[in-house]
């Protein structure tokens, strides 16, 4: 037993003095994971307030609501009050996708309730814009009815949401991305860890050790797995303080993020026994994680993408790992699969990507 | 002085076609390269085909005259707004809750009777005082349950289902101007009709305009890391004390290098231009492929130049592929390969208009999209000048690396 502690604690000890001699390999590791929560900001900044010039010719209290209720329709526009001049130079210089012209007497027109036309300007840069801005006209037009109660109108909604608080955009996302983040750090350094033993052919002197040769190799990946815990724990600090998300189930949630590491730990174990060289690590790593914020529910809850897409984001753990993340910190379920389901799925992954990087390295070692 | 200028070519061109060399037998560097844009790539065209059309369930009710033309509404723009499947009300609940649909839309019993009861607007029907405002009649009620998980798709969801219900009672709220000789319908309640124009002669479809910038990302990150690791590996191996000693102009040597990054690059991108061309991928504008050959070949002397500067300040074949990798992504996404810019708020705009990538990103969509090149003149300049400064600045790195 002895003999396998001291082992293991060297291994554990010889990472850590290898991670505090390559200190621009950390920064840049946990650059790689927080270009993810500013990448998933910026994304999440699209499609929604589209920076619209409204040239308000009419000046009348019914022309400010239209406005205003343009404004509130479902975050579509970013109204932005401006001359002529100004909106057309706006438009094209691309401060403003779109121009709103209400025109004079708009608002005793609807006041007499007779028609009136008013003229949009589009910027069609690309099909998706062009489709937002006018998507929102129609919205903006009937809430604005309604709100008067326009006579006229035979059909309107009534709303009931199943989530009680509804959760913004940014802070969905950049939860999800905490997942994502994990896998990067915690599967780069790992993979990192084991890749460089066949870089530097040093897998051939474990074979001399009193022990078995991957007690010491376990020892490092313990250490990257310590590093990636710490490194996923201010992650999760700047997610709270820059972003305000406070978490309602904080315990849940460090035990999702932990589970997390250690499952991605050992994905990247098996990686590094794979691919063998440290150089593409990253690369590959970072283009894996791309490929699973595209199908975990990163976005939207995963079902509503399709039952093909669905069936196959099951395949990845981050799926399952973002169902307990978003549980955990909005108390919102996105995976039909209840959190029990979701934890008992990650511990089965732990013990399965634990199983395979032990095989991978084994037979690496014997070989 | 012709002959001199001769043998600084030569110098130049073995300097370059042996980086060249050197790159090809470095597969896993070629891998460090390509994944990122390959990957980001395969995101973003998955992406658009699979967000923004979110499942929703109809269940129909009523089956009386208003409760067929507004369910026949709901089939007609089901696939451009949103996914519809039909069913009954206990089948829709059990969708929902197991998120098989995102919201589920009820037109009840009664919706018949109650829109009966409120009148369709008449042509002559003028009102003259504001006090209508509480004489409207209780309307129709469409029931919608929503799974509103994050506001982005329920925002989404919400405007796609009020732009149905107003359908019902006003088609031409939004008509392009060119319909401008039709009739203004009377019978709209909205009093509106707002009259849309476009500025450019043909909209892109976002496949297109989101995923194509991806070969911005290829040549950049070809260029970058390719250079980077050259200059890397010469510092690595000690090699850059001997070319330091070589009888040849250090701008040659430089040179040389740099025309080596940029040749890397082109290696990439001329054999992936011409499967996108063949394949009918990409399909510019008769007379633009000279505008796209500058864009590609700017964009491929900045990263050369970028690259150099990574290299020759980093230590290690590792970080030089991570800096790499981490400084294309930014450069990439902030300069509007991933995002609409125009969505941006104003203080990212900013931002955006000091990455160079954005003039590179903007002068490609220009050259392939439009008809005209109107503001390519202005991103070129731009690019141009700051591949001059990364060239000068890159230079100057890198022969101070390796003379220390």
């Amino acid at each position: 037993m002895t003999p396998t502690l001291t082992a293991l604690g060297g291994g554990f000890r010889a990472e850590i003095q290898q991670i505090r001699r390559s200190r621009l390999l950390i920064v840049l590791t946990i650059a790689e994971a927080v270009t993810f929560l500013v990448l998933v900001s910026i994304f999440g900044l699209t499609g929604n307030h589209v920076p619209t010039a409204v040239v308000d010719r009419d000046g009348g209290k019914l022309s400010h609501q239209w406005a205003q209720e343009m404004a509130a329709t479902y975050h579509t526009y970013g109204i932005r009050y401006m001359d002529a001049r100004s909106a057309q130079e706006a438009l094209s210089e691309g401060d403003v996708a779109a121009i709103l012209w209400i025109p004079r007497g708009f608002s005793q027109h609807m006041a007499q309730h007779t028609m009136i036309r008013i003229h949009f300007v589009v910027d069609n840069v690309n099909a998706d814009l062009t489709n937002e801005v006018e998507l929102g006209i129609s919205p903006a037009a009937r809430a604005f009815g309604v709100a008067n109660r326009f006579p006229g109108i035979r059909v309107v909604t009534a709303e009931k949401d199943v989530v009680r608080h509804e959760v913004g955009f940014i802070p969905y996302l950049v939860v999800s991305a905490l997942a994502l983040t994990t896998f990067v750090v915690a599967g780069t350094l790992a993979a990192s860890a084991v890749a460089r033993e066949f870089e530097t052919r040093t897998l051939a002197y474990l074979k001399l050790s009193p022990t078995h040769p991957l007690v010491p190799l376990a020892g490092r990946l313990l250490a990257t797995g310590a590093v990636s815990a710490v490194a996923v724990a201010v992650a999760t600090l700047l997610v709270v303080v820059s972003y305000g998300v406070t978490p309602l189930h904080p315990a849940e949630l460090a035990a999702g993020l932990l589970l997390c590491v250690v499952i991605f730990s050992c994905i990247g174990a098996g990686l590094g026994t794979l691919v063998r060289r440290t150089l593409p690590l990253s690369a590959l790593i970072f283009g894996l994680a791309l490929a699973f914020y595209l199908d975990s529910g990163s976005l939207e809850p995963a079902r509503f993408y399709g039952n093909g897409l669905w069936v196959v984001a099951h395949t990845s753990p981050v799926y399952y790992a973002v169902g307990i993340l978003q549980e955990a910190v909005h108390g919102i379920q996105v995976t039909p699969e209840t959190i029990g389901i979701n934890f008992a799925a990650l511990i089965g992954w732990a013990v399965l990507a634990a199983g395979a990087a032990w095989l991978g390295l084994r037979r690496a070692v014997t070989a | 002085m012709i002959t001199r200028a001769a043998w600084a070519l030569r110098h130049t061109w073995t300097l370059a076609a042996h980086d060249v060399g050197q790159w090809r037998r470095a597969p896993w560097a070629i891998a460090a390269a390509l994944i990122p844009p390959a990957a980001l790539a395969l995101l973003l065209y998955i992406l658009t085909f699979n967000l923004g059309h979110q499942p929703i369930a109809l269940v129909q009710e009523g089956h009386g005259r208003y409760s067929n033309h507004i369910a026949g509404i709901f089939q007609a723009q089901a696939g451009d707004i949103y996914s519809l499947i039909t069913t009954d009300r206990a089948s829709a609940t059990r969708l929902l809750d197991s998120q098989q649909v995102a919201a589920v839309v009820v037109i009840p019993r009664n919706f018949d009777a109650a829109v009966a009861r409120c009148p369709a607007l008449q042509p002559d029907q003028i009102i003259h005082d504001y006090t209508y405002a509480r004489s409207g009649c209780p309307a129709a009620r469409i029931q919608v349950t929503l799974d509103n998980a994050n506001a982005n798709f329920a925002g989404e969801i919400r405007r796609a289902l009020s732009e149905t219900v107003a359908f019902f009672d006003a088609p031409d709220i939004v008509t392009p101007v060119s319909e401008s000789q039709l009739d203004m319908s009377d019978l709209n309640p909205y009093r509106v009709n707002v009259m849309t124009a476009l500025t450019r002669a043909n909209t892109v479809d976002y496949i297109h305009y989101a995923v194509i910038p991806c070969l911005v990302l290829l040549i950049l990150s070809v260029g970058v890391t390719g250079t980077a690791l050259l200059c890397a590996r010469d510092i690595e191996r000690g090699t850059a004390r001997h070319l330091a000693l070589a009888p040849v102009s250090p701008v040659v040597l430089i040179a040389g290098r740099l025309l080596g990054g940029v040749l890397v690059s082109l290696v990439v991108i001329v054999p992936t231009l011409a499967i996108t061309t063949l394949t009918g991928l990409i399909a510019p504008p008769a007379g633009h492929w000279p505008a796209l050959a500058l864009v590609f070949l700017a964009t491929a002397v900045c990263a050369a130049g970028l690259g150099a500067v990574v290299g020759a300040t980093m230590r290690g074949s590792r970080a030089v592929s991570m800096a790499a990798a981490v400084i294309c992504t930014y450069l990439f996404f902030l300069g509007g390969g991933f995002t609409t810019v125009q969505f941006l708020p104003t203080w990212l705009r900013q931002v955006t208009t000091f990455v160079p990538i954005r003039y590179a990103i903007d002068g490609l969509r220009q050259s392939l999209f439009y008809p005209g090149l109107y503001g390519f003149g202005a991103d070129m300049r731009v690019l141009l000048g700051t591949a001059i400064v990364a060239v000068v600045v890159g230079g100057v790195v890198v022969r101070r690396a390796w003379s220390r």
